[in-house]
């Protein structure tokens, strides 16, 4: 055979090997992302669907229609930038809480002995068995004015009164980080799994404390896996709708649930896709941060 | 025994001085991970200024003993003292040692600078010290020009260089190095090793090397611990190892030997001789071997302390004939494998001297084996 066919028949290979997620990404990702941002520059309609066509042929001539204005709705009404601000600061204290909850549990995994590492990333992973909307709905249970925590609380005699607990702020806080943790721990641990104990050995050898070890020698050496694993709370955490909407009071105003108001409430599709290509925009930074982190902890 | 005339010392050593006090001595020292006992019982005392190797095959607890000198693993029993100080109950962090690892462990995220800094910052010294201590160690190692890279940049002599100096730069008490030349091939090392011992001179700071390759030991360490099975079976000078193990596992381990049964007849002066059936032939070998007559014991040669020709010459104690059977060349000399007369074989190694040597024999040829009877020495059955 000879080498450029051998190398040819390679080259296909690799193309379809390549081909199947770009069509997946295709399919499933640009072309609705590409909708729904046709959708953001049209105008609003009584009609179905409720917005106007971008492109009209009419008397022979082609009318584009590219309509900024629900853009500009966004920055002239005070409540969209308020939002956006909520769900990046709730992502953000969120990310925090998972990043100092899961740091430690991966930490001890990835130092466990090998046979009992595998049951322990198991039990990270278990809760994923039980729906989603199953372990948000048992933390009104915990959370509820005469839930399990009140109840325990009044029983010990330290509140009188149940706490407000849930539809706070803090309701959103702990579901989120209840619910994104294993996507703090699982990475963490690929990456301090993978941290040479020899290390650790050289810096106490070297007169460091285990607290100066962790600080000069574990922490910076994860700096990819904590910057992976903040960014994969961080950025679904963002637009996170489910958990604010079951734990969050009237007040937590977040942009998921801005943009179910506007799709299903006001069925303002326009203002709604402008509200999503927005969000994605802001996200950007974020993806970008995460590519860096993964591509580095790759190479 | 007699004493070995070599140690190239310039005074006595002072391990043949009993009133020397030793810099680090383990007493009883054991490790069991388990039931599986690692080390067991080893007592031993390293002088000031030592180059000390731990040889041993792979499992033999060497390692296991060095990390209960750096303090990583902590003895069952017994005590080890450095420079007078129980080390029990102190911490790694706590110790005079610094060690040097096989894997270099070098901290991947940092320059080479700041790897070697590391130690010095943990001592909380004024950063123009350490910068001054830095450089100088860099111009010992010849690594200044690398003194920015990371050691993913490095090739792995540089890091070996790396590593030493990041472990000396404190000016450790000990110096504690694990195959420190293990990862390097076989070039590079035998230009370390000389290296390493000139460096060792310099800084005047005891070393415990840790070493399977017995060729590094012996090139390296002004005394040797040759380790098995967790116990170390003997201490010695390289030559003392070499040329008087007490052993056959200590022979066997250190160069190559040709191991013959025999029985004692009987002690003539100095010489012993012994009756070895496998040889067809008494040998007389000179030996403070203590033994009755009829005594089952083992005479023992080194290959190329048997003189092969085909021609028998005077001078020699022993000879016996056999015959050629395989040639190997190795370049510096040449190994052989007689088969004798009574069917016993015997390795011999010729240097080879000339580059043309008529004299070398063939497979096949029939040949002399002679030796005197200060080449051997014999070991208990």
């Amino acid at each position: 055979m000879s080498g450029l066919r051998r190398l040819g028949r390679a080259w296909s290979g690799r193309a379809l090997v390549v081909a199947v997620p770009m069509l997946w990404l295709g399919l499933f990702f640009a072309l609705p992302f590409l909708v729904v941002a046709k959708i953001s520059l049209s105008e609003l309609a009584i009609a179905m669907p409720p917005y106007l066509p971008l492109a009209e042929w009419a008397d022979g001539a082609l009318n584009i229609v590219l309509n900024f204005g629900n853009y500009l709705f966004l920055l002239s009404d005070g409540l969209y930038l308020a939002a956006y601000l909520e769900s990046l600061k709730i992502a953000a204290i969120s990310t925090l809480f998972t990043l100092l909850i899961g740091y430690p549990m991966a930490y001890v995994i990835a130092m466990a002995r090998p046979e009992r590492r595998n049951i322990l990333l198991m039990l990270v992973v278990l809760p994923f068995w039980t729906s989603f909307l199953l372990r948000v709905y048992a933390w009104i249970g915990f959370l509820k004015s005469n839930g399990i925590i009140n109840n325990a609380l009044m029983a010990l005699g330290i509140t009188d009164a149940p706490l407000q607990l849930i539809q706070t702020d803090f309701a959103v806080y702990i579901g989120i980080t209840y619910t994104y943790l294993p996507f703090m721990i699982l990475p963490l641990y690929a990456n301090l799994s993978r941290l040479d104990r020899s290390h650790l050995e050289a810096a106490a050898d070297l007169g460091a404390r285990p607290l100066t070890t962790f600080l000069t020698v574990t922490l910076p050496q994860s700096a990819g896996g904590i910057v992976a694993g903040c960014m994969l709370v961080f950025i679904p955490a963002v637009g996170e709708f489910v958990i604010p909407a079951l734990l969050g009071g009237p007040d937590t105003l977040m942009i998921g649930r801005v943009l179910w108001d506007e799709f299903f409430s006001n069925r303002d599709w326009p203002v709604a896709s402008a509200v999503a290509v927005v969000m994605l925009l802001v996200l950007i930074g974020p993806i970008l941060l995460l590519r860096r982190a993964q591509a580095r902890e790759e190479g | 025994m007699t004493e070995p005339m070599s140690a190239p010392t310039r005074a006595a050593p002072p391990w043949t001085d009993p009133e020397a006090t030793p810099f680090l001595r383990l007493e009883g020292v054991s490790k069991s991970f388990g039931g599986f006992e690692a080390v067991r019982d080893v007592s031993l005392d390293i002088y000031r200024g030592e180059l000390f190797c731990l040889l041993g095959g792979s499992g033999c607890g060497k390692s296991t003993l060095l990390r209960m000198l750096a303090g990583f693993e902590t003895p069952s029993a017994g005590r080890v003292l450095i420079d007078g100080e129980d080390q029990a109950g102190r911490a790694p962090f706590e110790r005079p040692t610094n060690m040097m690892f096989q894997s270099y462990a070098l901290f991947p995220h940092m320059s080479v600078e700041k790897n070697i800094a590391y130690g010095l910052k943990r001592d909380g010294l004024p950063r123009a010290e350490i910068a001054a201590r830095v450089a100088d160690i860099l111009a010992l190692v010849q690594m200044t020009q690398f003194a920015r890279r990371k050691p993913d940049q490095l090739s792995g002599g540089q890091r070996q260089r790396v590593a030493l100096a990041r472990a000396l730069v404190k000016r450790p008490k000990l110096l504690l190095l694990d195959e420190p030349l293990g990862a390097l091939d076989r070039k590079l090392r035998e230009e370390t090793q000389f290296e390493l011992k000139k460096i060792q001179e310099e800084v005047g700071i005891t070393f415990v090397v840790v070493t399977h390759d017995q060729e590094e030991a012996m090139t390296l360490s002004s005394r040797i611990g040759v380790m098995n099975a967790g116990e170390i079976v003997q201490i010695g000078t390289p030559h003392e190892i070499y040329e008087h193990p007490h052993s056959r596992f200590v022979a066997n381990f250190i160069g190559s030997v040709n191991c013959i049964e025999g029985r004692v007849i009987g002690r003539e002066g100095a010489h012993l001789r012994i009756g070895c059936p496998d040889l067809g032939a008494e040998v007389t070998v000179e030996s403070g071997f203590e033994a009755g007559a009829g005594e089952k014991v083992a005479l023992a040669l080194r290959p190329e302390k048997i003189v092969m020709t085909r021609e028998a010459r005077p001078g020699f104690e022993n000879t016996v004939t056999g015959r050629v059977e395989e040639v190997a060349y190795m370049g510096n000399l040449t190994i052989f494998q007689a088969r004798l007369d009574s069917g016993a074989r015997l390795r011999v190694t010729r240097s080879n001297t000339t580059r043309t040597d008529a004299d070398v024999p063939r497979v096949g040829e029939t040949v002399h084996l002679q030796w005197t009877g200060a080449a051997g020495f014999v070991l208990g059955a």
